[in-house]
């Protein structure tokens, strides 16, 4: 390994401490002016680093990397490494902080300054989740992610917040009641919590000598994540905690924060521990087809921006679950496309929603109207954004969706693929009252002088649907790349 | 002359290296629009462009006629869905009757239609029939004689429109009478390929009627016979008679339809598949004939509209054709042919004469009209030449060409002899009645009409009746004539001409004459009127009852038709209801539903949502203990 990719590879978690120590140092006054663009710079520079190492790697020829932060790479030490996975991961969780600062300016006020601390812890959280190669570690960054949040929620110290936040926090306490528990029973069979050492003790599980116990094991884990993804039926905490979050944090929170704790964990779990326990795999599946068709009817109803934006979240999490659950290569790779691109059309729609708060004040569809004239940015990458969510080809979403339903149909599911593909239209549907009652139509009583929101939302918007269609338009390229490697 | 039309033959068929048999097609349809191009008041421009394109289709089939042989193809499509004609001696001689009565009735529509509005349009469908029928006839592929045939269809159609456009109920009937035969037509076609292997017909040779041949067959007879009128195909013909323009009646259901049905009825049972005498096909084609042939005679019988009666005729003399043909013996075959042509010229001179009353009374119901003998002795005549040869009186051509359907019909079962010999008896005793009525008896005209008005037609329309009238009885007295050309078609070395050789059946046929004059004379002493003549059959004890359901048409296939159709329609609607409030209520109501119902789900209680993750995680438990 070369010496810059050494160092780069530091920056994943070298860089959120130093930023957090660098806002601490400063003085105050300066603090509060910079502090937003100390995020912006980490998200840019861990969305270029992300991009270096996979670069690096293809030159090298190599698919994953093992790193340490300091210490010795000996037998058995704990250790971090990436692959093509984790690297898409860590540049969606730079694009979506990013997204996050940008929308922080003009609706955080003084507030700003701990923002930017909490925002760069969760981003070590996060980054962490992404980069362990062991079950404890991944539980320690899952606790410092929570705490993070958990705050971040109620960072205005107010009602709304402090319940949402509480609800995420006596929930996320009982999914680690349920992890720990599950990782003791998998550390008694195993002897080690290594990715590679728990797959290895499981191949053959059936013939061990307390198989109740491993089936306590992985039962547990499975919940316990399943409540941090906010699968259904553990997602009660989900949308309560979304809505009563502040705008900039809803963002971060509903763009990555949830899909890292929960569904980067359970993509991991299938992908390198759990391959050889089928019952894990039916099981996410069942969870993962519950949740889209009930995650996109109970949108349907919904009166809050936000609140469809949560339950929208739940339905899409379950198809990036059920491609994980398929067990296949292309279901493994629908589910981490999706993944990705749900960052991206998710972050989009957060920030919407955040843009039509700070131009209206309310997120209450029935109190909105006719904003596509007023707020043409908005409204339209709110229309692309939602049109991905939906598998409307071109755009990105629609690949994404095809792979995991393809996986779906070559498990020999046809019931599930059918149900999977049949719910798009609850997507569409919840959508499109979305987009009627906030942008279409006349103008609102009260709202006549509404006038875009400028800057860093902006900016956010425009970027991330260029995104949505550039990958969309491209993706044929991916899946060439995708087949070159062998992958599909 | 002859080298001329032999020139013509050359140059038509591809002799001289140009191939001219889509002139046949294309030359009635371009003058066509033509004749409608014409301003409307130029009335002589208008019809001399009628009269020159019938002549010049008359020109041309004369000249197939005498080259015998022909052929175009013009290659479409890879699926063998090629544009090909064929002449051949038998299409050579239909399109020589198609073109001799195009121009005879083409003549009398000219005078009829003067000072008539609409004309114009009357015009340009009677040449687009008559380039449907000839491309029908020319056709040498199932898909294109499938075109032509629907294209007569809508020709139909349109000149049944001429009549009384806000009325299309008439219109209506034919289109759906002849719509479902046509279908049939088109099933019986694909089936037929599909039995084949092609679409060529010259590639369709004799084919056995067993699998899928006995559906393809079915339906393609259902289709020729349905347009050539017969039951249960036929109801729409009387209504007509009704509102279309007399002319229309004389050149399509009395002359084209006829022989277009016959022709291809001839074309499916002889050489696309092979009828066996004796067969269950043949006889169920010969049920056809017999029922056809009784019931529309019995109609036919009271009818007291000249026009509808002559419709009735019309149908039952159809059914001698079916007969004769279904018989499938050569005698049969020969006879029904002959039968064929012999009607066409007898039909379309009986319906000129009504046409001639119709223009001079301004009406054709029997009840007002009587003793126009006197008046119109030409047409009296006419009438009388045609009435004796379709009643088959010797020497008239019906005699020879019925005891020809006579000798085979005995051949092939005795009951289709009794009804064939039953139907001779009801026309000889309907155009007895007819005669006396409308020609003889004392005179009697519809109010505001005048004597003095009443004369002898023009001769424009006096000749063609004419021609058919003396026809008929060459027909007759020279049958070698005809039976010349129609006895190659059944094959080699028949030869009916000549009077019958059974002397049985010649007597038979006579004492039934004789029986149908007396019962008229009992009739008209009984009541002392001509047209009341057949009222004791129309009374009749238990006939009456029947009568009276048949004309509150009880029978009528399109009513019974329209009704099943009504509570079909009332079946899709209730289907149609039940789907829309699937989509437009159960899934809105029931997706709503669910979803409010969610929405109330998440209160807001923690408690609640504990209770939710742990009915989840027992609910796993129970799922891994299921699959493990």
């Amino acid at each position: 390994m070369s010496a810059g990719m050494e160092f780069v590879l530091l920056t994943f978690m070298g860089l959120p401490l130093l930023m957090v120590l660098l806002n601490n140092l400063l003085k105050k006054e300066i603090a509060q002016k910079i502090c937003l663009s100390l995020g912006i710079i980490a998200g840019i520079v861990q969305m270029a680093a992300a991009v270096f190492v996979f670069a690096s790697l293809k030159a090298a020829g190599q698919t994953e990397a093992d790193f340490s932060q300091f210490w010795d790479l000996g037998v058995g030490a704990s250790r971090f490494s990436v692959d093509f996975f984790s690297l898409l991961v860590l540049f969606c969780i730079g694009m979506v902080i990013t997204a996050g600062f940008l929308t922080a300016g003009k609706t955080l006020g003084d507030k700003k300054f701990n923002f930017t601390n909490l925002a760069m812890i969760l981003l070590l959280g996060m980054n962490g989740i992404a980069l362990v190669t062991d079950l404890f570690s991944l539980y320690v960054f899952l606790e410092i992610t929570g705490v993070a949040s958990f705050v971040m929620i109620s960072l205005n110290k107010e009602g709304d917040g402090i319940e949402g936040a509480f609800k995420y926090l006596v929930m996320s306490a009982i999914a680690t009641v349920f992890i720990l528990g599950g990782l003791a029973f998998l550390f008694m069979q195993s002897g080690s919590l290594q990715y590679g050492d728990v797959a290895a003790a499981l191949s053959d599980w059936q013939y061990a000598e307390q198989p109740a116990l491993l089936i306590a094991g992985f039962v547990l884990v499975l919940v316990g994540f399943s409540i941090k993804s906010g699968v259904m039926p553990f997602h009660g905490w989900l949308p309560d905690a979304y809505q009563s979050a502040p705008a900039a944090v809803s963002v971060i929170l509903g763009g990555i924060v949830t899909k890292m704790a929960g569904v980067y964990a359970l993509l991991r779990l299938t992908a390198d521990i759990f391959v050889n326990v089928p019952v894990f795999n039916q099981i996410l599946m069942l969870l993962a087809i519950v949740s889209i068709v009930l995650g996109a009817v109970a949108a349907i109803t919904q009166t809050d921006f936000k609140r469809i934006l949560a339950y929208s979240s739940i339905s899409q999490i379950g198809y990036i679950l059920l491609g994980a659950s398929c067990g296949s290569a292309v279901g493994l790779i629908g589910a981490m496309l999706h993944f990705f691109n749900h960052a991206t059309f998710k972050t989009t729609l957060f920030v919407n929603s955040a843009a039509v708060e700070i131009a209206t004040g309310t997120t209450e569809i029935e109190k909105l109207g006719g904003l596509q004239e007023k707020m043409p940015v908005t409204g339209v990458s709110s229309i692309l954004a939602f049109l991905s969510t939906a598998g409307i080809p071109p755009l990105a979403g629609f690949w994404s969706k095809l792979l995991i339903i393809i996986a779906a149909w070559q498990t020999g599911n046809v019931f599930i693929a059918g149900l999977a593909l049949f719910a798009s239209i609850f997507t569409a549907a919840y959508f499109l009252r979305l987009q009627r009652c906030v942008f279409f139509g006349p103008a609102v009583e009260g709202l006549e002088d509404t006038k875009e929101v400028t800057g860093g939302v902006c900016l956010s918007s425009l970027a991330l649907s260029a995104i949505t269609v550039g990958f969309g338009l491209l993706f044929p390229a991916l899946l060439l790349f995708l087949q070159g490697q062998g992958l599909i | 002359m002859g080298a001329m039309f032999g020139n013509m033959a050359a140059f038509m068929t591809g002799g001289s290296g140009v191939n001219l048999l889509w002139l046949m097609v294309v030359l009635p349809v371009a003058l066509a629009v033509l004749a409608v191009a014409i301003p409307r008041h130029a009335f002589a421009a208008r019809s001399a462009c009628f009269l020159a394109a019938t002549l010049a289709d008359l020109l041309l089939a004369i000249a197939l006629f005498i080259a015998k042989e022909g052929s175009m193809l013009l290659r479409w499509t890879d699926f063998e869905i090629n544009l090909a004609f064929r002449v051949d001696p038998f299409s050579g001689a239909v399109l020589l009757a198609l073109g001799i009565f195009a121009v005879l009735v083409a003549i009398y529509s000219v005078a009829f239609l003067r000072r008539k509005e609409k004309y114009g349009q009357f015009y340009c469908y009677y040449l687009l029939t008559l380039a449907m029928a000839n491309g029908a006839v020319l056709a040498d592929n199932l898909v294109v004689l499938l075109f032509f045939w629907e294209g007569l269809m809508v020709t139909l159609f349109g000149m049944l429109l001429i009549g009384d456009r806000q009325k299309p109920a008439t219109a209506v009937k034919a289109l759906v009478l002849n719509g479902i035969a046509d279908l049939l037509l088109m099933l019986g076609v694909a089936a037929t390929a599909a039995h084949a292997g092609t679409f060529m017909m010259e590639g369709i040779s004799q084919l056995p009627i067993e699998g899928l041949g006995v559906l393809g067959f079915v339906c393609m007879m259902a289709g020729a016979v349905g347009k050539a009128g017969a039951m249960p195909f036929h109801s729409w013909i009387p209504d007509a008679a009704d509102a279309a323009p007399l002319p229309f009646m004389a050149i399509l259901p009395a002359a084209f339809e006829k022989i277009l049905g016959i022709y291809l009825l001839v074309r499916i049972t002889f050489q696309f598949y092979q009828m066996v005498p004796g067969s269950v096909m043949s006889i169920v084609v010969m049920a056809i004939g017999a029922i056809t042939i009784v019931l529309a005679n019995s109609m036919a019988l009271i009818q007291k509209d000249i026009k509808r009666l002559l419709s009735y005729s019309t149908i039952s003399q159809v059914g001698y054709m079916i007969l004769g043909i279904g018989t499938a013996l050569p005698v049969g075959i020969i006879g029904g042919l002959f039968h064929l042509i012999n009607h066409v010229m007898y039909k379309c001179c009986l319906f000129l004469t009504a046409g001639s009353v119709e223009k001079q009374t301004g009406s054709t119901d029997m009840r007002y009209i009587s003793g126009l003998g006197k008046l119109m002795p030409v047409t009296t005549v006419c009438f009388l030449t045609a009435a004796l040869s379709i009643s088959g009186v010797p020497p008239f051509s019906g005699f020879f060409s019925k005891e020809l359907v006579f000798d085979a019909a005995l051949e092939s079962g005795m009951i289709f002899y009794i009804a064939a010999v039953l139907g001779a008896f009801l026309t000889a005793a309907s155009f007895l009645k007819l005669g006396h009525a409308a020609y003889f008896g004392p005179l009697r005209l519809p109010e505001g009409v005048k004597t003095e008005d009443v004369k002898e037609v023009p001769g424009a329309m006096l000749l063609p009746m004419g021609i058919l009238a003396l026809g008929c009885l060459i027909f007759g007295v020279f049958n070698a004539l005809p039976l010349s050309v129609i006895q190659p078609i059944a094959g080699e070395g028949y030869d009916f001409s000549g009077w019958p050789d059974n002397w049985t059946l010649v007597a038979i046929s006579c004492a039934v004459l004789l029986l149908a004059v007396g019962n008229h004379l009992f009739g008209y002493r009984r009541t002392g009127e001509g047209l009341k003549a057949a009222d004791h059959i129309r009374y009749a004890p238990a006939l009456r009852t029947v009568y009276d359901c048949a004309e509150k048409r009880y029978f009528d296939p399109y009513d019974i038709i329209m009704q099943l159709i009504k509570g079909f329609a009332w079946i899709c609607y209730g289907i149609d209801r039940a789907i829309n409030w699937v989509y437009d209520v159960f899934a809105v109501d029931f997706v709503s539903g669910l979803s409010s119902r969610l929405r109330l789900m998440n209160n807001g209680s923690v408690g609640r949502y504990m209770a939710w993750s742990f009915l989840g995680v027992g609910f796993i438990v129970l799922l891994c203990l299921f699959l493990v």
